[in-house]
């Protein structure tokens, strides 16, 4: 009988933290009439440790092999995840790629990563840059090698995941647990298409938005403003990148100079533009779909006929597309690197 | 009186059931140590790697394929997936075991909860099947840290042999075959069926350990010409038809049995 007071207030101060903790709790949101993720959250159950992993190894420069570059380096929040005002982005030793980084947000609903689609899985995405000699140029083997010598982070891995073991599997999930956050949806478009405060848009983005629908909607549909699928938009091969897109992962000729269609959200902050950057503006890019598409077999159906726009109907495009910026995606807080 | 009668009970108990019992509780095989033999439902694997009845050896060993080259082998890697075994009996298990020839924890592994039973037919999947190469991170054998997973192109290294010849032209005449791909019509992935001994059985004369020869020779079959092709690292026909030659690789070279040494 006398253990029954312990036992009762342990058990009431179980109940609290399991509270306490329920607070803290990470939540992934599918916002209303947008399609179902591809990507299985039930292999990779978010947590607040598990996001604060992913979050610590996202900013950390040790990923790399000499320990200069981190995932941030190429990927800055407030341009919606991508490598701004940088055409080709450089990695370690100021090397650079043959690709303009692509933007990171609503990860979940892609089908496939990286320009050429080659990566097929959220979770193994930072292989590709990690390995790349021009990029990260390390292995995956050797920073498990590194973490575990790290107290910090055999700890973090303790919290995330039970035990202080660091494998690849830990890396790579707790990574996607927190790139898998990174969701935009309330841009002052979304926030029109919601009727919510916030969401007025002028006459001239509305029209923007019905040339926009007209013109581009068939690749890059709403809401997640990409159909993830690969297309070749006529821009004149670069001679010197010689880069064939699609067709390098499946062998096939119908894929050359093929590349993934990007989502438009953020555009306004993510310039350059196109999958080597070549464009500065999306004037530039316009421009492109009016004036510079070049014929080949492989070139989408859809630009196949030159698009008509005139000077103006590009201005109101381009109005629109800046209702795409989502401040409250661009600046979350949750996001940002706390060195911890 | 219930008390009592409980007493005696455990006691003629442990009384019958003495000799049945095994107590010789580790047995060694190459490096696997950890194991009682009155356990009942493990299968022990024992992998030995040859080329052309020599057995291999890494870097330093020379052998002379079908073609009339000489050559070297540097590394050698494989999955062994979804092991099962058929007849009377049907077992399966779906783990992932990589054998690395460089890695000697590797060359024997035991797999469990096999159900006792007579079986003929031992089945394996050399590589790893579409579903673990399109779901993400994987853990184990199949975590991407063993370097057995291409960055670029998503999927798995199904097999892995590397080696030099001087007649290839070459950066230091080497020669890299990363046979991988998992989509159609270039899956790599070959599931391989061998006839076990008419005796074998599960659970009932102690553990089987079986003795899974792999004659590399397989790799340079077809009268491959080093000189040419010596170089296959991305999914595609070439990696499709190498695959189909060294599923031919593996053959059962004997079953032993361990069980208790009394």
């Amino acid at each position: 009988m006398k253990y029954i007071l312990p036992v009762c207030l342990f058990a009431i101060i179980l109940i609290i933290s399991a509270f306490a903790t329920k607070q803290d709790e990470i939540n992934f949101v599918i916002p209303d009439g947008w399609p179902k993720p591809v990507y299985d959250f039930s292999k990779n159950k978010l947590t607040v440790d598990g996001f604060k992993l992913g979050r610590k190894l996202f900013f950390d420069p040790i990923l790399s092999r000499d320990g200069s570059t981190s995932c941030a380096s190429c990927h800055t929040q407030w341009s919606g995840f991508t490598h701004v005002d940088h055409s080709l982005s450089h990695g370690i030793n100021g090397l650079k790629g043959k690709r303009n980084s692509l933007t990171l947000f609503n990860l979940a609903w892609n089908t496939s990563f990286m320009w050429d689609g080659g990566v097929n899985n959220l979770e193994v995405q930072p292989l590709s840059p990690i390995t790349n000699p021009v990029e990260m140029d390390n292995t995956l083997e050797n920073i498990v090698r590194k973490l575990d010598t790290s107290q910090a982070y055999r700890a973090r891995f303790f919290l995330a995941f039970g035990d202080s073991t660091v494998t690849g599997q830990r890396i790579l999930k707790a990574i996607a647990q927190f790139t898998v956050m990174f969701e935009s949806f309330n841009s002052r478009y979304d926030k029109y298409i919601r009727n919510e405060p916030g969401g007025e848009m002028n006459q001239q983005e509305v029209h923007g938005l019905k040339l926009f629908r007209k013109n581009c909607e068939s690749c890059h549909n709403e809401p997640l403003f990409t159909n993830n699928s690969f297309q070749n938009t006529g821009l004149p091969i670069d001679t010197e990148l010689n880069d064939m897109g699609r067709q390098h992962i499946t062998n096939d000729f119908h894929d050359s100079m093929k590349f993934k269609v990007p989502s438009l959200r953020n555009v306004a902050n993510s310039y350059p533009y196109m999958h080597d950057g070549r464009f500065r503006t999306l004037m530039e890019v316009l421009d492109h779909y009016t004036d510079g598409v070049v014929q080949s077999p492989s070139l989408a159906k859809e630009l196949r006929k030159p698009m008509r726009l005139k000077l103006d109907d590009k201005k109101d495009i381009i109005a629109f597309l800046q209702t795409l910026t989502d401040k409250e995606f661009l600046f979350d807080m949750r996001f940002r690197d706390y060195r911890e | 009186m219930i008390k009592r009668l409980c007493i005696l009970f455990l006691i003629l108990h442990a009384i019958v059931a003495w000799p049945h019992r095994c107590f010789c509780q580790v047995e060694h095989l190459g490096n696997i140590a950890v194991f009682r033999t009155s356990d009942t439902d493990k299968v022990v694997f024992d992998i030995s790697p040859e080329f052309n009845g020599q057995p291999l050896i890494l870097g330093s060993q020379f052998y002379v394929d079908e073609h009339g080259d000489t050559l070297y082998i540097d590394a050698l890697r494989f999955y062994l997936t979804n092991i099962s075994f058929t007849g009377y009996d049907n077992a399966l298990n779906t783990n992932s075991f990589l054998y690395d020839a460089a890695d000697s924890d590797t060359h024997s592994f035991v797999i469990k909860k096999i159900p006792g039973g007579n079986y003929s037919i031992l089945q394996f999947t050399v590589g790893v099947d579409s579903i673990a190469n399109t779901s993400g991170a994987n853990d184990g054998d199949l975590d991407p840290v063993h370097g057995m997973y291409w960055a670029w192109n998503s999927g798995y290294i199904m097999a892995r042999l590397e080696g030099r010849a001087s007649v290839c032209r070459t950066l230091h005449h080497a020669f890299e075959f990363h046979i991988g791909g998992y989509k159609h019509p270039f899956n790599t992935a070959r599931v391989v069926a061998l006839r076990l001994p008419p005796t074998f059985a599960i659970g009932k004369r102690g553990i089987p350990v079986i003795s899974l020869k792999v004659d590399v020779s397989a790799f340079f079959t077809q009268n491959l010409d080093l000189a040419k092709v010596n170089n296959i690292v991305t999914p595609g026909r070439e990696a499709s038809s190498m695959a189909d030659k060294y599923a031919k690789m593996f053959s059962i070279e004997t079953v032993d049995y361990l069980s208790c040494k009394k």
